[in-house]
Formats: structure tokens, sequence, C-alpha cells
């Protein structure tokens, strides 16, 4: 087996290339160790199988995040059999530096030019033979979206491994010599000197010291644990002399290395460019926000369509499938429980998923869109100072915003935010915005008790909801995005593209398919403890475990002023909103005479009557707030358990809601009964 | 002067970017080293720059902008 990693600045099309190629056989998990996405994947070719290795995409291999440590430190040790460097041909100097920051690196290399129609239909000739001859390695002109290019891949892929091929730093070198004067050209041998005992494994020496004078954090370790510190110091004070000019010395070379090649092999009609009428408007500050929240508004509003359907049909199918399950049961002669818990926890948690992945598909859809065609850009641009102050990059604001959908499916559209700690920042401050069904849910309980002062629980919800943000940014922020790796602003507005349908429609299918699969076993294991604990042969909740569970820490949830009842339905809450209402229909109105959380149970007519009756104002206070911020259902918990890879995480988001809901509910209690 | 200095449908080049090591070499990968051409696309005087060089449409954060500095081509 030989394993290809896939190495490109973001937008060249990597991910492309690389669904294409492994279709479903990919696995993504995480790096040893690392909080970062790894997404491998296989494809057999003639009679060899090959692996391939995503590596998270950066601009170049100095590494600055995470994400980028991972990819340089892959590149660098060699650990793949050959290195297939993916750019822009549309953007062919800017991207072509990735190679250029790659030269010196002593792995067999393959280059391929992607988006070649993108580069001929804004006039640009690519003379790839040239450029072929000039690198002397082998180098393809491709289209990653048309699935009927790559048989050519694969031959340029077979002459790679043939006869492996490398690129030398020895021009950048020179370019660096000429730029600069005889102190620096010193210096770099001084350098040379200094390093003469460490080992450089797959490296040249030279492209050590550029990236030494480019104060790159992992050479600079590396360096200093292999010289000592006597000739480290004398290395130190050589780059603190230099400070960022290093940096810029290095880097116009690499750039001029590019020119060179590009020079005699591409030629592109001068164009005066300017904004397109719509970027002048999509990127205004006033108006830009303006058509993000239109698009989002559209963007929702087509989820709804295609998911009202699906949910509508499942939970049709749902109550046509239970009574034949109960009759089948019977015509065996099996206990009722038996059909109870298919019922409740097979069938249900098979409806409540299918349904839930309505909006999963959506959101994965219309975000897919906004990424291929280079809009999603356009909104990170405008929204990048709201979210900038949370440390979040303007990306974010567009899962966070379709949290108002469905939390669930927004955690899986937190996969166009670039880092993991990123993505795991904006999974927890989902968790806190309300989805329509706790809205409703809140807004139901605050208009039964507070009749017409219940808009002014939205508003504290909403204020509630920020002060949240804020809290989240100060114990999860630094951790999971470290001040000294953020960098303000500068982020590239790809040019638009038309979406390739095909290739999304895939990608999304096999998504869809792999979080079903992780939300489903989440699904079930939570019924079934539902089930074991609040099944009763007759129907008597207070013939139930969860009953006597209930009761005997009554004691304890007083302090959070919820007695058995309403912690109950809190507890219920977790499975879904809706589930929160129908246990409280149960243990207040006995409206319905099977316990279910799955079935679901509308609010009792008669409900708000029964609970005014039993439960004060400081309690139901206390149960409003504890509403606001509860786990929001069990199908978030699977898509975050999906998403982040890691089960530690999902309980620490968990824990984390338990506590401020939970708090919550202690303050507003006891503050309530002192007041009223 | 600095980058956001520039006036939109000015041309200019790169002369030095200050800042720390980090924050060079992001500049320097996204395209913009010493001596690059570029053009400013959008200066509103509150929202990030939008310039383009090298093909690329890139939006810079006014404070960082700061710290490019730039001359009139």
């Amino acid at each position: 087996m030989r394993t290809i990693a896939l190495l490109g600045q973001p937008n060249s099309g990597k991910s492309t290339l690389f669904n294409a190629l492994t279709g479903s056989h990919q696995h993504v998990g995480n790096w040893p160790g690392k909080t970062v996405e790894r997404a491998e994947g296989f494809f057999t070719q003639g009679e060899d199988l090959y692996r391939v290795v995503d590596l998270p995409g950066s601009y170049g291999l100095t590494a600055n995040s995470a994400e980028e440590m991972v990819t340089r430190t892959y590149i660098e040790r060699g650990y793949a059999d050959l290195v297939c460097i993916i750019v822009d041909a549309a953007q062919l100097e800017r991207s072509l530096y990735m190679l250029a920051d790659f030269a010196g690196v002593k792995s067999p290399v393959m280059l391929v030019l992607n988006m070649m129609d993108v580069a001929e239909q804004q006039g640009k000739k690519i003379d790839i033979q040239k450029i072929e001859n000039l690198l002397k390695i082998p180098v393809l002109g491709f289209i990653a979206s048309d699935l009927n290019g790559y048989p050519k891949f694969f031959k340029t892929l077979e002459r790679a491994i043939e006869k492996p091929a490398m690129i030398s730093s020895s021009r950048i070198r020179k370019f660096v010599e000429e730029n600069a004067d005889a102190k620096n050209v010193s210096v770099i041998e001084k350098l040379e000197s200094l390093i003469e005992n460490l080992k450089l494994g797959i490296r040249e020496k030279f492209w050590m010291i550029s990236k030494l004078l480019e104060n790159d954090s992992l050479v600079c370790f590396e360096v200093r644990n292999a010289v000592g510190e006597e000739r480290w110091s004398e290395i130190q004070k050589i780059l603190d002399e230099r400070g960022t000019d290093g940096g810029l010395l290095t880097g116009e070379a690499k750039y001029r290395f590019v020119s060179e090649i590009l020079r005699d092999a591409s030629s592109s009609c001068e164009k005066t460019m300017s904004l397109s009428r719509f970027d002048k408007i999509a990127t205004h500050r006033i108006w830009g926000k303006f058509v993000a929240f239109f698009i989002l508004v559209i963007t929702l509003a087509v989820s709804m369509m295609i998911a009202v359907p699906i949910i509508a049909g499942c939970f049709g199918l749902q109550s046509v499938a239970e009574p034949l399950v109960v009759k089948m049961c019977e015509s065996f002669g099996w206990w009722p429980s038996v059909a109870s818990f298919i019922n409740s926890v097979i069938v249900g948690g098979l409806a409540v998923t299918v349904a839930m992945m309505g909006f999963v598909f959506a959101i994965l859809v219309t975000f897919g869109l906004m990424e291929d065609t280079g809009y999603l850009a356009r909104s990170s641009y405008v929204f990048d100072s709201w979210l900038s102050r949370l440390g979040l990059h303007g990306k974010a604001f567009m899962p966070l915003f379709s949290g108002l959908a469905c939390t669930g499916g927004a955690v899986c559209g937190t996969r166009v935010l670039d880092t993991r700690g990123q993505r795991l920042f904006a999974m927890v401050l989902l968790w806190s915005i309300p989805c329509g069904a706790k809205v409703s849910v809140v807004l139901f309980l605050a208009s039964v008790f507070f009749g017409s002062a219940a808009p002014l629980f939205g508003v504290i919800y909403v204020a509630m909801i920020f002060a949240s943000f804020w809290l989240s940014s100060k114990l999860f922020g630094n951790k999971l995005m470290p001040v000294n790796e953020r960098v303000g602003m500068i982020m590239e507005l790809p040019p638009y593209h038309k979406p390739h349908w095909k290739i999304l429609m895939k990608t999304v299918g096999r998504n869809v398919w792999a979080i079903f699969k992780k939300a489903i076993a989440v699904i079930w294991l939570v019924s079934l403890i539902f089930w074991l604990v609040s099944y009763s042969k007759d129907g008597n909740v207070e013939h139930s475990v969860l009953y006597t569970i209930g009761n005997a820490i009554e004691p304890f949830t007083q302090i959070f002023g919820m007695r058995w009842q309403l912690f109950i339905s809190y507890i219920g809450g977790i499975f879904s909103k809706e589930a929160s209402l129908g246990v409280m229909s149960v243990v207040f109105a006995s409206t319905n005479d099977a316990f279910s959380l799955i079935s679901r149970n509308e609010a009792g007519a008669n409900l708000g009557e029964m609970m005014r009756a039993v439960v004060s104002l400081p309690e139901a206070l206390a149960f409003i707030f504890a509403s606001m911020f509860n786990v929001p259902c069990v199908l978030t918990m699977g898509t975050t358990y999906r998403e982040t890879h890691s089960f530690k995480w999902l309980l620490a988001i968990a824990g984390y809601y338990f506590a401020i809901s939970l708090g919550l509910a202690f303050v507003v209690y006891h503050v309530a009964l002192w007041v009223l | 002067m600095c980058l956001s200095e520039m006036k939109e449908n000015q041309k200019g080049l790169i002369q030095k970017i200050n800042g720390d090591s980090r924050f060079v070499s992001r500049v320097v990968s996204m395209g913009l080293p010493p001596s690059s051409p570029f053009l400013v696309l959008q200066n509103d005087g509150r929202s990030p720059v939008l310039l383009y060089s090298h093909d690329t449409m890139i939006a810079i954060n006014r404070k960082e902008c700061m710290q490019i500095e730039v001359e009139m081509a």
C-alpha cells in the first residue's frame, strides 16, 4: 500500500479531489494526541491499494496553528510515499507558494494545477509541459470536479511513483543571496555552520535555515535541543538581529522562484480588476449584513421546506407502525412490554432520528452551496467584527444563526470552520442558542404562569444567551483558540464558482449517513435508558423506577426549586424539548396512559390549569430558567459526539450546561422565594 | 504610508510588514510579500480593507493594515 498526502492551500479544491478519489472509503478521526481532524481514505488503482491523507489546509508550511503543525510535521518527517500538491490554476502565482515552501523537502512530489477551466475562462494560458520541464516533477492540468478527467490523474500518479522526483531549494537560496547584501549572505553561511550537527532527515539544510529565519517555532525548538545552549544563543543572537526581516527575505525569494517558473509558462491578458456589482453590496458594511440575513432566512426557509415533510412523514409512519407492532406482539403471544420496548425505543428512536436528519441534510446542502459558490467568505467578511470579539472567525456566523432552526443540524454546519478549536467553541455556543422547539416550550411555560408578561421572558432570554456567550468565551475561549494563535482577519475572498452539484450531493449524502449512524446509536441508547427507568406495567408513573428515583432525590432537587415532577420533566427535556412537555402532561394532567418520551405528546389542553394549581411561582420560574439552558436534545448530543469524535468533549459541554441551568434555577428560585 | 491610508482604486506596492513572525508569515503566505503590486478594491474607512493581488481578493482588518507599509505605484 502506498500513502499519498494531499497538500494545498484552502480553496484549492483539495477536498474535492480527496472525496472524488476515496468516495465512501474514508475515515475521519483525530490526529493522535491532537485536537485536529484527520481525514484519510483509500482507493485502488489497478492492483495497487492507495491510502490518501487529506492534510489540513494551510497557506504555507510554517507551523503557526495546531492544524499547520500537523501538516508540517507530516511533510517534514516524510510519512507519505508521495506528496501531491494541489494549486488553483486561476490563482497560480499565489497558490504555488505552497510548492516553493515545500521545495527542499526531499519527498517524491507531483503537482496538480486544479480548476484549469476557470483559468481558461479568465483568459489565462498555462503551458503544463513547460512547468514540468522547469520543475522536473510530474505536473497535471486538472479539473477536480470533472469526474471524467480522473484517468489522467491516475496516469500522472503512476509516472510520479515510477520515477520519484523531488524539488530542491537551491534556486530559492540563490534568490535569497541575490536579494540580500553581503552581510546577509554571511549570516546564512554562519547559520549553516552552526547547525552542522543537526539530523536533517529528508530536509535540505537551506530549508532548515529558511525556517529558522522565519522564526518557525518547530524548527527553533528542534535546533535548540540539537545544538546545545551555547550554539543556540549564538543562533538566537543572529535571528534577533534580523527580526522579522528574515521571513520577508525568504518569502520574497520564494515568490521569485514562483515567478521564474511562470514567466515563460503562463500568460494572462491584463484585465483591470474591480469589485463586481454584487460584491459591492455583499461586502458593504451595512448592506452586506442585510444580504447575509436575507440569504440565511431563505436558507432556513428552504431547510424547513425540506425537513418538514420528512418529519411529518416519519411521525405519520410511526403512528401507523405502532399499532402494527402491538398486533404483531399479541399474535406471537409476547408480553406487552416487548411491544412497548419496540415502539418506544426502536421505532420511536428511528422516527426521531430520521426526522431530524431532514434538518441536518438541509443545513449541510445549503452550507456546502455557500462554500462552493464562494459566498460564505463574503458573509464572514461582514460579520467578522461581531464574532472576533468572541475569538471566532466570521465564518461561524452561519452555523450559529442556523442554530435557531435546529441545534443538532447546526452542530454539523460548524464544519465550515477551519480549526478544531474554533469548531468546538462554536459548538459550545450553539448549545445555548435555542431552536424553535425550545423557544416554544419556554414561552408556553412563561405564558401559563405569567400570562401577558411572557414576552418579557423572551427579552431576558436573549440577554442571558449573550451573557452565556461571554461566560463561554471566558471559560473555553482561551483554551480552544489561544490568543497567540489568533491573527486578525486576513482572509481570502475566493472568486465565485458555479456549484458542483454532483460532488456536493454525494459528499452530503455520505456525511448524512455517517451522522445518522452515530446519532441513532446515541438515541437508541438514551431511549433505552429512559424506557427502562420509566416503564411501568400499568402505565402509572408512580410504579416506575423513575418515580422511585425522583422521589428519592427530591430533597436534593428541591434545592433548585424542582419537585420530582418538574425534575423529571427537566430530565425529559434532555431527550427533546417536546418530551419535557409530554412528561408534564403525564405527571401533572395524566393525559396519556403510557409514559413515553418519544411519542410526540402534545401539551394537554388543561395542562396549564393543572400546573398552575400545583406549581408555585418560584418553582415555575426556576423551571423556566432551567429549561432555557438545558441540554438541547439527544440529536444534538449525537451530532456533537460525531463531530468532535470525543466522548470527553460531549460530556464536558453537557456538564457545563447542566451546571448553568441548575445554577440559574437555584439562584432564581431562592431570589423569588425571598421577593415574592 | 500604511495600507489603510490607501484609497479605493489606487495601486501600490508592499514595502514592509511589521509585526511578529506569525503575522509576517501569514501575510507572506497569503500572497503579499514585499514588492508585491496590489490594487485597493474597497476602503470605506471602517470595514476591513479589500485588496487584489496575485489574482486573489484579500480582506485585511484595519488594525493589521496599519502594520503593512506600502508605497503608491
